[in-house]
This record gives C-alpha cells, structure tokens and sequence, in this order.
C-alpha cells in the first residue's frame, strides 16, 4: 500500500520522522488542517509516534497543572485587591510600585 | 464578543473587572513560575493589576490576557533591573541568576503514578534555560497561541516554536533518561 502512495502526492503519507517534526505543532493546535489529517491519519496506525503523542500529551498535561496546586489564599487576596481597585475604594496613585 | 477595537462603551473600572478580574489566577501562576517565590509573585501581580489599572483605557479589549501578560513581563524586567543594576549589560546572565535564584523546593505532592513523571518535569524544567521556560511559561501554563507568545515576547512566531519545542523536547528527554513514558514507569 504504501508503494501505491508513493507519487499520489497531497495524499502520500506521512513519515515518523515528519510526524515528530510537527508533533508538536499539532498538540498545540497551531497546524493547518490538511496537515493534521495526515499527522491524526499516521497517529492512528503507527504505535510508536502513538506513544510519543501520549509522552507530550501527559508532558504539555503536567505544564499546564503547575509545580503544585494553586494555593487559595493568594489568589483570593490579589482577587479582592482587584476588585477594590475596580470599585474605585483604592488610589492607584497611593499604591505606587516601588 | 469581543470587540475589535476600543471599548467606549465600558467604564474603565468595568473595563477592568471584565478584561483584569478574570485572568488573576494565571497571572499568579505565570508570576509564581517567573519568581519562584509565592511573595514576590503575589507583589508582581499586584503590580501587574495597577500598571493594567492605569492603562485600561488604551487597551482595545482584545487578547486581554496577552496584554496582561506582557505588563507582568515588563514589570518584571523592571523589578529585576532594580534590584541587579549591575547586570543590566548582559541579559542572559540576568536571566540566569534569576533562573539560579528560584524556588529550589523538591518536586510536588502528586497522587502515585503521575508524581514521579511530574517531579520528573518539574525538575527538568527548572533547568532550562529562561528563554525557553518563559515560551512555556506562556503557552502551557497561560495558554495562549504561538502568536499571542510571539506578541507578548516581542519575537517572531517561528523564534516562540523553535524554543517551545526545543524547551519540550529536553523535558521529554529527561523522563526517557529517567525511564519514564506516558506517566508511568516504561
């Protein structure tokens, strides 16, 4: 089968070397829509570029949680702060940056 | 909607609730993985939200996050530039210390099997390189496009791949050499 694809161009697949080119890219959702078709077609049949999708999925998964769990206190006085700030019962001018 | 450009309809201070409010939390975590102290995050935010106050009215209202995100960068800069006047020639070595200078704590608590992949990435991340930890900073933690990155950092979208990827790619490098894969142990 792959023979056969070799030449039919748009449609040839893709290499496991051009997937983990793009691989990337397209967990990212950054890739145009016919290249996603060929990296989700490759996805499906080749195990090995199967795993390494995972291993970024699980990767981009434990970037996004953090070191640790956010901790409520901060981000509920920095809230509070914010919205004093809108309610106009802070002077900006007073708070000045150092 | 979002509008397109300015916001005359809204108030600045509505401005601010509606475009600022929302976004706190990621500017704390942004701020958090920039300092590596939770203090000196919280402080940065709050300069963050002040700067964001007194300049609502020239935000057009799109991308407020992008937006938010390169006060914070600027501020920090600042910060950093006032506490290291004299390492204001050379920016890498600035941003190298900073990097030296972060939160040296041991991996997070996690449940079982994702601990040790995550203490893995924690580790591994820590080690990079600012240049590369701020891309991910931006588009793994704070979830903006390859272009909003590119926006807030000030550089081509290709520069913002090159060193996402590049910066990933040592991440998984190290849980192969910890032999992990997929969140467990290969």
């Amino acid at each position: 089968m792959k023979i056969l694809g070799r030449g039919i161009g748009t449609r040839r697949q893709m290499s496991c070397h051009q997937v983990g080119e793009v691989l990337q890219t397209y967990l990212d959702d950054e890739l145009d829509e016919r290249s996603v078709r060929k990296v989700a077609a490759h996805l499906e049949d080749c195990r090995r570029c199967g795993l390494e999708r995972e291993v970024y999925d699980a990767l981009k998964t434990s970037l996004r949680r953090g070191p640790e769990d956010v901790a409520d206190g901060p981000v509920a006085r920095l809230r509070e702060f914010g919205e004093r700030l809108a309610r106009g019962e802070l002077d900006p001018e007073e708070l000045d940056a150092p | 909607m979002e509008p397109t450009t300015t916001t005359p309809s809204l108030t600045p201070d509505a401005a601010f609730a509606r475009y600022v409010l929302p976004e706190v939390e990621v500017l704390y975590r942004v701020a958090r993985s920039i300092t590596g102290h939770d203090a000196d995050a919280e402080d940065l935010v709050q300069e963050t939200m002040l700067r964001a106050f007194r300049s609502i009215e020239r935000f057009d209202g799109r991308h407020p996050r992008a937006w938010l995100l390169t006060i914070m960068r600027n501020a920090q800069i600042n910060r950093f530039r006032r506490k290291r006047p004299g390492l204001l020639n050379d920016p890498d070595e600035a941003a190298d210390r900073a990097l030296s200078m972060a939160d040296e704590r041991p991996g997070p608590e996690q449940v079982a099997m994702d601990a040790r992949f995550d203490a893995v990435v924690e580790e591994a991340y820590q080690e990079l390189p600012e240049r590369f930890r701020e891309v991910v900073d931006l588009v793994d933690l704070a979830g903006l496009s390859y272009a909003e990155a590119a926006e807030v950092l000030e550089v081509p979208q290709g520069t913002v791949m090159s060193r996402l990827h590049r910066g990933r790619k040592r991440l998984r490098e190290a849980l192969r050499a910890a032999g992990i894969e997929r969140g467990g142990i290969a």
